[in-house]
Order: structure tokens, then C-alpha cells, then sequence
């Protein structure tokens, strides 16, 4: 009897196995981090740019209004695509996913579409790995759901299967185990002014019980962290923060501005969706006590909210879900646009009207704040609510275009401004 | 294993669909655009943690939703959603996904 059972666990086991065994063989981790090979195969997996899927794309596309003298085209096709490095030497493009993979995107033959599209690191088991970002000096860091990846000159090594890689913050250290969730677990990163490594930290709850806020207040679950290019020196930058999946700094003034998404089951039209300006470490921006915006949380209505709550720049449209963003640094586009914030919408999962699927511009007054925010690329959404695509990042590239990735559809698009 | 189950699923489908079911699948399909995001209209997952739906056994698919309707199942996104989904959207939303057909093939 017991040696039937014994039998069974170790056949359900032998079923379930890949994940288990993969830790129990050595760790390609660590053999990348001495330099040494894995043996994975030359032949790295490839996606094909197939011309049939890439024509429909680029019919869906042809819908798309922008503002006058721009276009948009299909750039690549890119299973799962989310947020996005640009390479410093402008080589090629990292797209982070929310399944396993990160994707290495070249345009060879530089006519602005993607040549060609492969798994980076292969050789490397990852989980979640969506934040992706870039320090100045070409160190490509990889926000997974509790892990942090380093790889030095990713640019340089991406065309083998084996790269340099470093974990920065070790698997489990990230967030406590415990708190790991599917939901709300999509990371993003940036390098900061100050050389420190930056990276958002939702927490898994629509709005989070009473008993789980000190813990999330000493990890910085629920708020954003930041710390030493070699992950030493963690600490919680900002907190009241429900589910931030995209940051950039601001060249110009330093300060961190990050998109927020807001509480889910209060109605079509409330709570409003953030943009966040944090101008120091420290500030609190109100969740959970509010929901978004001012409005506050049935849970927690009989709170006292902390008195000095920083309220967003932007109120967005309720549940338009605004995730990626940047400041544009670039020339290709005209005089209006330079120094303002490119943020994008993925489009709402619970509204009775779907809203969002957009990409949105927002301008800023002299003194750093927020000025207006308008549509600059929507049509994703058809009349009677469809999706055909759903914006999750932008990224600029060397010559000022703006990259669009699109998760529904599974590509990235190119915006650029004249000939 | 989940390829097997969803191969029975669509054949037990099929089976069960009448001319009354094929209206309430066509209605359905508005209806799913409240679950289009996760699900997607064809019925494959488009986020992790959420199952596929096309071809799932209709009357299943009928108590899962109830049940996260009354708090008998819990999730942080369908406990919130099914908040606002009628009974009789429950039952359209359940024969459209239900109609679905996917290719799914047994492991060779």
C-alpha cells in the first residue's frame, strides 16, 4: 500500500517535473555569473515575422488616430510584449513579458522594422520577467516577479545563448514568498539621477486587509523601492501605492513621476487612475485610504488618512489601466512634445463600457508640474467595445520615434513624426 | 492533461448545442466583452492566472460565475466583476464561452 503511494507521488511528481528539476540541476545562474557555459544550444528560438500576421497587424494599425504629420507602423512582432529597453548603443531593444521569457528585438538592416526577434538568455528560467530597464553605461536589469537579474553589456552579448548574468536581488528577496500573487506582479525598473536601481511593487489585493499593511510598509509592497546598482542598501522610496507598472525621471528636474492603477468595484466612473510626481523619498500617495484620486475606499472610510498624502498630477479615466511611461527627450517630434510624458493605457478589464487603449501625451508647466493631458494615439478600441490591441509600454528610440508594445496583440509599434 | 480535458469538453459542447443555445451564444458575445480582457472574445487566457474558457462545459462555467458572484469562490478580480453580471448574463456569457470551439489535440 504504502509503496503504491509511494509510487503514485513520484509519478505525479515526474509529471509536474520541469520547474522542481530545473533548480535541482546546476544552476545556469550561477554558471553564467562565473562566466561559464550552460551548453545551451546555438540555436536560439526565434519568432517569426510572418508577412501575413504582420499585414493584418498593420491593417488594425491603419485605424489608429494620431495627431497631424505622424504615423504608426508595425515594428515588430513580439509574443507577450510589455515594458521595453532601448539599448544606450541603440542596437537592440529588450521586451519584457508576463509569462517566462524576455525578447531581443533587431532592426539590422536599420529601414526602422525589426529584422529579427529571439528569446535573450535562454539558458535562464525566468518567472514574470516584465520590468526591464537600462543604466547609461549599458547594464540591462531585469525586474522579475521576485527576482532581480543583472546582465553587463546585454547589447554586446545578446547574439549568443549565454550571457553574463548577476542576480542583484536573489529569487524569494524581492517581496516575503508568502506575498507572492498573480495578480498585481508585473514589475517595472529604472536607473535613477542618483545611479540607484528603482523598481514599482504592487501588492496582490484590490484593496489590501488592515493586517497586511505594516508588512507591506517594511518591504515597500504597495509603494516603490529603490536601491544600489548592486542591491545593496534597499529602501521604500514611495508608499501608497496600489499597483504601479510604469515610472520614468524627469531629465529635466530630477523628480520621479509614475502611473498608479486604482481600486476595482466602485462603480464605471470612479475611482480616477494616477499620474504620481514624487519630487523626494518619503511621500506617501494615499492608498489604501483613498482608492484614487480623492476618492476614498469603502474599507477603509473610517480611517484617518495620513495628513500629508501627495494626491496625483493627472486624474485618468477611471479604470483605463496606465501603465508604461516616458519623458520624451528626443527631437524627431515637433516643439510640443519635448520634455512631456508619453504614458500609455491599457484599456479597462471591468467597465461596462470598456475605456482606454490609448497612448496619452501630457505636457508640463514651467515649474515641473502638470499641465494638460490629451488622447495622442487611440482607435485600439472599437465602437461596441472590442479590443484590438491593448497598449502596455513606450519607449523611444535613437532617432526620436516612439515604440508602442501591445500584449493583446503581441507586437510592438513605431511611431515616428515627417519623412 | 489539460489538452484531454478540454478535447472532452468541446465534444460534450457540441453535443449539447440546439438552435436555442447558438441565439444565446450570439448574445453572449456582447456580453463578453466585460471578460474579453482576461479571457479574450476567443476564449484563450490573455493574462497569466486566468483559465481559457472556449469550449468549457456550460453548466460549470454557469456555477463558477454564480459562485464568485455569492462569495462562495474568491478572487481578487472575479469577486469584484460578478458583482454586476445578472443571472440571465451568467447564463448567456456561459452558452457563448460553452460554443467555442478550439483545436485542441491529445499529446502525441
Amino acid at each position: 500500500m504504502t509503496k503504491h503511494i509511494a509510487l503514485a507521488v513520484l509519478l505525479s511528481a515526474t509529471a509536474l517535473a520541469t520547474p522542481a528539476l530545473a533548480q535541482t540541476v546546476p544552476d545556469n545562474l550561477e554558471k553564467l555569473s562565473q562566466f561559464q557555459s550552460t551548453g545551451a544550444s546555438l540555436d536560439i528560438p526565434t519568432i517569426q515575422q510572418d508577412p501575413a500576421k504582420a499585414a493584418a497587424i498593420n491593417k488594425i494599425l491603419s485605424q489608429i488616430k494620431l495627431p497631424s504629420g505622424f504615423r504608426i507602423q508595425l515594428y515588430a512582432i513580439v509574443p507577450d510584449a510589455r515594458h521595453m529597453a532601448v539599448g544606450p548603443q541603440g542596437i537592440v531593444t529588450f521586451v519584457g513579458t508576463r509569462k517566462n521569457k524576455v525578447y531581443a528585438v533587431t532592426d539590422r538592416d536599420k529601414n526602422r522594422v525589426a529584422d529579427e526577434v529571439k528569446v535573450f538568455a535562454p539558458s535562464i528560467n525566468m518567472k514574470i520577467p516584465n520590468g526591464v530597464c537600462f543604466s547609461k553605461d549599458g547594464f540591462l536589469y531585469v525586474a522579475e516577479q521576485n527576482r532581480v537579474l543583472l546582465f553587463p553589456a546585454a547589447e554586446f552579448f545578446y547574439e549568443s545563448p549565454d550571457v553574463a548574468a548577476f542576480s542583484v536581488v536573489k529569487q524569494g528577496e524581492l517581496i516575503p514568498p508568502t506575498e507572492e500573487s498573480f495578480n498585481h506582479t508585473a514589475r517595472v525598473c529604472r536607473v535613477g539621477p542618483d545611479d540607484k536601481l528603482y523598481i514599482t511593487l504592487g501588492q496582490p489585493f484590490n484593496v489590501p486587509a488592515k493586517d497586511k499593511l505594516d508588512l507591506y510598509a517594511k518591504v515597500g509592497m504597495s509603494g516603490i523601492i529603490r536601491m544600489d546598482r548592486d542591491g545593496k542598501n534597499r529602501e521604500v522610496y514611495a508608499t501608497g501605492v496600489r499597483n504601479s507598472v510604469g515610472m520614468d525621471f524627469n531629465p529635466k528636474d530630477k523628480t520621479l513621476w509614475f502611473t498608479d492603477n486604482q481600486v476595482d468595484g466602485m462603480g464605471d466612473d470612479q475611482p480616477p487612475g494616477e499620474l504620481n510626481r514624487a519630487t523626494q523619498a518619503g511621500l506617501n500617495f494615499g492608498f489604501p485610504y483613498y482608492g484614487g484620486g480623492k476618492t476614498r475606499t469603502d474599507e477603509y472610510k473610517t480611517d484617518t488618512p495620513p495628513a500629508d498624502v501627495v494626491f496625483p498630477q493627472v486624474e485618468m479615466a477611471a479604470h483605463a489601466a496606465d501603465l508604461g511611461m516616458m519623458f520624451y527627450t528626443g527631437t524627431q517630434f515637433p516643439a510640443k512634445y519635448r520634455g512631456g510624458i508619453f504614458s500609455a493605457q491599457h484599456g479597462s478589464w471591468n467597465r461596462t463600457k470598456p475605456v482606454g487603449a490609448r497612448v496619452m501625451f501630457t505636457s508640463l508647466k514651467e515649474d515641473g508640474t502638470a499641465d494638460k493631458t490629451e488622447p495622442f494615439a487611440e482607435g485600439w478600441l472599437s465602437n461596441n467595445g472590442e479590443y484590438f490591441g491593448r497598449p502596455v509600454d513606450v519607449a523611444q528610440l535613437p532617432d526620436g520615434s516612439l515604440l508602442v508594445s501591445d500584449d493583446l496583440v503581441g507586437a510592438l509599434y513605431r511611431i515616428s513624426y515627417g519623412n | 492533461m489539460r489538452i484531454f480535458v478540454l478535447f472532452f469538453a468541446v465534444i460534450s459542447a457540441t453535443a449539447a448545442a440546439g438552435p436555442c443555445a447558438a441565439q444565446d451564444a450570439a448574445a453572449g458575445r456582447q456580453k463578453a466583452i466585460l471578460c474579453q480582457a482576461c479571457h479574450g472574445l476567443d476564449g484563450l487566457a490573455k493574462i497569466p492566472g486566468a483559465p481559457n474558457l472556449a469550449g468549457q462545459v456550460k453548466d460549470y462555467l454557469v456555477k463558477a460565475m454564480t459562485d464568485y458572484k455569492t462569495g462562495a469562490r474568491k478572487n481578487e478580480m472575479m469577486s469584484v466583476l460578478m458583482q454586476q453580471v445578472s443571472d440571465a448574463d451568467i447564463e448567456l456569457l456561459a452558452s457563448y464561452y460553452a460554443s467555442l470551439t478550439v483545436p485542441a489535440k491529445p499529446a502525441q
